[in-house]
């Protein structure tokens, strides 16, 4: 069975890798984008599993990159985990228009970010099968 | 001349000559007894010397009536107490007018008294309430005062310029004629309707300003208070309203302040706790990934670090205490330094760093270490956002025009977009698409801007083209402008 993708996008690089090394050494496959505009084109080029996503971001906000991601019919089932800086929780209208199911404020815990996704996309399951393998 | 003397001497004379004429003449040619012209003419004889005797008694009386007179006239014209001169006969009238007259000086002397003591009652009464109106014209608040009929009883001229009347004008006006704002006059009679004398009453009201700040709209702390009218009920009320939209403005401010600080703090703090908690889960798999973490942690340290440092420096400079060491700096040996310094950063992307100045002498009282930031944060934000193989150039020149020593620091960048030029001095602003190029604050420039205008009473502007670098210049005074 082929191993699950994540896609984690943030302009702060320290955080990208962070998140890539954790999700990575659990087990996923994962891959990167520095803004929403080159985080869109991967996610329709790739079709992850789960992105993970900053709010702020250059060229387009990640609110705006899960919206696009939303309308595509090919990319509207994947969930988002969203991490943000920002103090206040997201706009239910903006929750509304986006497939965002978790929203986690920074500074975050990378073991959370891997629970949450564990849980989003069953990879524990998919570990013990290869697991047992 | 008394009028009634006049008439007694003149009958007193014909009553004389009509009887002696009479006696002599008339009766004897009647066609009576001897008898009875006898004592006819006897009683005319006798009337005729009755009336000589009398009018002499009569004339003096005459004269004394006419003097009295006249000195009764003196008297009330000196408005003093007089002795009356006059004959016997008419003393006891004197004497009377006398006693009459001494009541009346007395009363006069008492009224004249309280009428001086009026008219200086009168005067301060006029002096406090002209200085009450100074007062109340000296304040910053507009204060408009309404008796109990709701007419203006007292105001002042900033009341006028805010509520748009004329002070000369407004008294005893009521003040539905003269205050055209709605939300004023309905909060006065709320209060006056409430019937009580009650504590004072708050609200804030937002109202457009009329005459010189017309066309602004501000922030009002209104408060009312009642005035007991003397039986327990409410007169008059006093409405003072204060502006307070700067306050409002500064507490924004600071509440935006305390929100992007926050929020900036956020990012590296993330990274920090991120890494940390990737070494305690053992997460990094050999030696050379726990230095990289390691190292990671250090440089997100520091730029939390710097992001307080420059926070603390420009709220020190916002709040004046800031402490500045002024001496003789020599700018040259500044930007060598600064040169110096960044060399190794400009290197690594091949970038040209490079001073012009002439042979002169660049001197200009300042802190030195603040110059050195300034120079230091302007020729680093320069190499950021050069791209490789650029060149950053900074001259220094003396401007005499101005007595300040003025510097240049101009790259071959990517330059500033025009929509971000104006906002490129605020705190914690960054241009968004270059944030992926160079890690910042957000805070340099404004700690830039305080540094050189705040403290040191410079300039600083920057001029720049897409694509084609910028060019931040900045003026120090030779002198401190303060120290004149």
């Amino acid at each position: 069975m082929a191993r699950k993708k994540i896609l984690v996008v943030d302009d702060e690089a320290h955080i990208t890798h962070v998140v890539s090394l954790k999700l990575g050494n659990a087990g996923y496959d994962i891959i990167t984008a520095n803004d929403g505009e080159e985080g869109l084109e991967l996610a329709l080029h790739e079709l992850p599993d789960l992105v993970i996503t900053d709010l702020q971001m250059p060229y387009m906000s990640g609110v705006e990159l899960c919206a696009r991601l939303r309308e595509d019919p090919k990319t509207a089932q994947i969930p988002v985990i969203m991490l943000t800086a920002r103090g206040y929780a997201l706009a239910q209208e903006d929750l509304d228009r986006t497939n965002i199911k978790s929203v986690m404020s920074k500074p975050f815990s990378p073991r959370q970010v891997l629970e949450m996704a564990n849980d989003l996309i069953g990879h524990d399951e998919q570990c013990i099968i290869e697991e047992a393998a | 001349m008394g009028r009634a003397g006049i008439a007694i001497l003149l009958c007193s004379a014909i009553a004389g000559l009509i009887s002696g004429f009479v006696a002599v003449f008339l009766l004897p040619m009647l066609p009576i007894s001897s008898g009875i012209v006898l004592t006819l003419a006897g009683s005319f004889t006798l009337a005729a010397i009755v009336a000589g005797c009398i009018a002499p008694v009569l004339l003096s009386t005459g004269r004394d009536v006419i003097r009295l007179e006249n000195q009764i006239e003196e008297a009330i014209d000196s408005g003093s107490q007089v002795t009356l001169h006059c004959g016997p006969w008419l003393r006891p009238l004197a004497d009377a007018i006398t006693q009459v007259q001494s009541g009346w000086t007395e009363k006069v002397s008492k009224l004249n008294t309280r009428l001086r003591e009026l008219e200086i009652r009168h005067r301060l009464i006029e002096a406090e309430r002209d200085h009450a109106e100074t007062i109340l014209n000296s304040l910053h608040d507009a204060v408009l005062v309404t008796d109990s009929f709701n007419e203006i009883s007292l105001t002042n001229h900033r009341a006028a310029e805010l509520l748009g009347f004329d002070t000369s004008t407004a008294a005893r006006r009521p003040i539905d004629e003269v205050v055209h704002d709605p939300r004023i006059r309905e909060l006065i009679k709320e209060i006056r309707s409430s019937g009580v004398v009650t504590r004072q009453k708050h609200v804030e009201h937002a109202m457009e300003s009329s005459g010189e700040m017309g066309g602004r709209t501000s922030t009002f702390d209104v408060t009312l208070a009642a005035l007991p009218d003397g039986q327990s009920g409410v007169g008059g009320v006093v409405t003072i309203l204060r502006d307070i939209t700067k306050e409002r403005e500064i507490s924004q401010l600071k509440s935006d302040f305390v929100s992007q600080a926050s929020h900036e703090l956020r990012t590296p703090l993330s990274s920090i706790n991120a890494y940390v908690e990737m070494l305690i889960d053992s997460e990094a798999q050999d030696e050379a990934s726990r230095q990289e973490f390691y190292q990671i942690i250090k440089s997100e340290s520091d730029r939390v670090s710097r992001m307080i440092d420059n926070m603390l420096n420009i709220s020190r400079i916002e709040a004046g205490i800031v402490s500045v060491d002024r001496t003789d700096c020599d700018f040259v040996k500044i930007c060598n330094e600064v040169i110096e310094t960044m060399q190794p950063q400009a290197a690594a992307k091949d970038i040209m760093l490079s001073m012009k100045s002439g042979p002169l002498v660049y001197t200009a009282d300042a802190d030195r270490d603040m110059m050195h930031q300034v120079v230091m944060n302007l020729v680093s934000n320069a190499i950021k956002y050069t791209p490789d193989g650029g060149r950053v150039t900074i001259s220094i020149e003396n401007d005499d025009m101005t007595r300040s020593v003025m510097v240049t620091v101009a790259d071959t960048g990517l330059g500033i977009p025009p929509d971000a030029l104006p906002r490129l001095f605020e705190k914690f602003y960054r241009i968004e698409n270059y944030k992926r190029v160079a890690k910042g604050t957000g805070l340099g420039l404004n700690l830039v801007k305080h540094i050189v205008e705040t403290v040191h009473r410079g300039t600083i502007t920057v001029t720049s083209e897409l694509g084609m670098g910028s060019k931040f210049i900045f003026t120090i005074p030779y002198e401190d402008p303060n120290s004149r």
